[in-house]
């Protein structure tokens, strides 16, 4: 009985990293958001285009999780 | 025998996904993120989807798990119809009792229970159990319950703005859990889709339709994708009449930091063909994001009896299903037998939820229950919050 324990760690691995990719970008994608309403009037749009940069690395990040999964992309 | 096997499995597909809509949707359902409408669909839709993008783990079950074909032993249509029947019986034993259970697990346990009886202990590829079924089953509700927590100290660290009067703002957290939860219903499809789909699969390598060894093809991937996506879809009224009801009280970070690990996991194992229990994994992440939260407390009482009831579930659906077995082994008599059991358990199981009666118990989801183990301070600037939720 052959047991592959490196497959839990490549499991632990992807979970952590992928699950801390999305929570971490988007966090800080809504923080940047948060910050750019609060200064309503002087506008700032780097800011809020940064902010909109973490949601896309969001996307982008569950995208290339599903990419790697699916048999039929390689 | 084989027809009526896989009709069997794709109601048991049907009832999974009936019972899992919940564990995807009820926390933006309860957040107000997404109307109940929407959400049920949505899931329904991803289910489907997810259905399509891996077989790993349908060829955990049908390859790996009971030796079939060429020098290992002739497993029958009859075995995994008890099996089958064993999953089912022990599934509404469960429901009635209102013990948490996996679904999964009980259908491994039923195969596994039926294939020693009909074929002796040979029968099972013990290795595939453990490195698939076992380990996965403890390992991976603890890596998303671990990961749940990081995640949730991260998205509270990030948000946190210290200083003047600004408000955190976490109110985004909320559309973030329409993505995060949508991902959720995906990473079931890919999982839990899979499980009929090894055991449609199965049934056809026994009767003689497909080679050993072979994966699930076309139509049997579309029949379990559908089944479980009708499952799903219908499932939806329970969530709905249960809005009314208590809910764990999840916030929004919490969960979306829940859900994507619950997801990434799913995914994760999937690829690698383990055969988990979602329920198991979703429950271990909301325990986790729980704990991850200020002046968390756990009740060992609550998760204690959780832990009990997963660990029942593999060995007694396994006793069930050897007895559904030992009773189809008498024959034509002992099959006609089983039928009828497996009849009158699916309508008990219909009758009973006609009833009204929608009480904590049975309201949500096991993994609700699984957010209950967490004991958190409430905090007293409520009304602040519900301010943020009106915006």
């Amino acid at each position: 009985m052959s047991i592959d324990w490196f497959a839990f760690v490549i499991v632990a691995v992807a979970t952590l990293v992928a699950s801390m990719v999305v929570v971490g970008f988007y966090g800080l994608g809504m923080r940047l958001l948060a910050v750019a309403t609060d200064a309503a009037p002087t506008r700032q749009p780097a800011v809020r285009l940064s902010a909109y940069a973490c949601f896309a690395v969001c996307v982008a990040a569950v995208l290339y999780g599903i990419y790697l999964i699916v048999p039929a992309f390689h | 025998m084989v027809v009526l096997v896989i009709a069997l499995a794709l109601f048991f597909d049907f009832t999974n996904g009936f019972h899992d809509t919940a564990n995807a949707m009820a926390t933006p359902i309860a957040t107000g993120a997404i109307k109940p409408k929407a959400a049920v669909l949505l899931a329904a839709i991803l289910n489907l989807v997810g259905a399509f993008l891996s077989t790993e783990v349908a060829q955990t079950i049908s390859g790996g798990l009971i030796r079939e074909g060429e020098g290992g032993i002739q497993i029958s249509p009859v075995m995994i119809f008890a099996g089958l029947i064993g999953a089912i019986v022990w599934n509404m034993i469960t429901w009635l009792l209102g013990l948490p259970s996996s679904s999964s697990h009980a259908l491994f346990g039923g195969l596994i229970g039926a294939a020693i009886v009909g074929a002796g202990f040979a029968a099972v590829d013990y290795g595939v159990v453990v490195s698939k079924l076992l380990l996965p089953a403890v390992l991976a509700p603890l890596i998303a319950g671990t990961v749940a927590y990081l995640g949730t100290k991260l998205a509270y660290a990030i948000t946190r703005r210290q200083g003047n009067s600004a408000a955190p703002k976490r109110g985004g957290f909320r559309y973030g859990q329409i993505f995060s939860s949508s991902l959720v219903a995906l990473a079931h499809g890919t999982n839990d889709a899979q499980k009929t789909m090894g055991v449609i699969t199965l049934v056809l390598i026994a009767g003689g339709f497909q080679s050993a060894g072979s994966g699930p093809v076309f139509w049997v991937i579309a029949a379990c994708g559908l089944a479980i996506a009708l499952g799903t879809y219908s499932g939806g009224w329970r969530i709905i009449r249960t809005m009314g009801s208590g809910l764990t009280e999840v916030k929004p970070a919490q969960g979306f930091a829940a859900e994507t690990s619950t997801a990434s996991a799913i995914l994760a194992s999937s690829h690698l063909g383990f055969a988990l229990s979602t329920t198991q994994v979703a429950s271990g992440s909301v325990i986790g994001s729980g704990l991850g939260r200020k002046g968390a407390k756990v009740r060992w009482n609550t998760a204690g009896r959780i832990g009990i009831g997963w660990l029942l579930t593999l060995p007694a659906a396994g006793g069930v299903g050897a007895l559904a077995a030992w009773v189809a082994h008498l024959g034509v008599a002992g099959i006609i037998i089983d039928a009828v059991a497996g009849i009158l358990i699916i309508l008990a199981m219909y009758v009973v939820s006609q009833r009204s009666k929608v009480g904590h118990d049975n309201a949500i989801s096991d993994v609700d229950q699984a957010g209950e183990v967490v004991k958190i301070k409430r905090k007293r600037k409520k009304k602040k919050d519900r301010l943020e939720a009106g915006q």
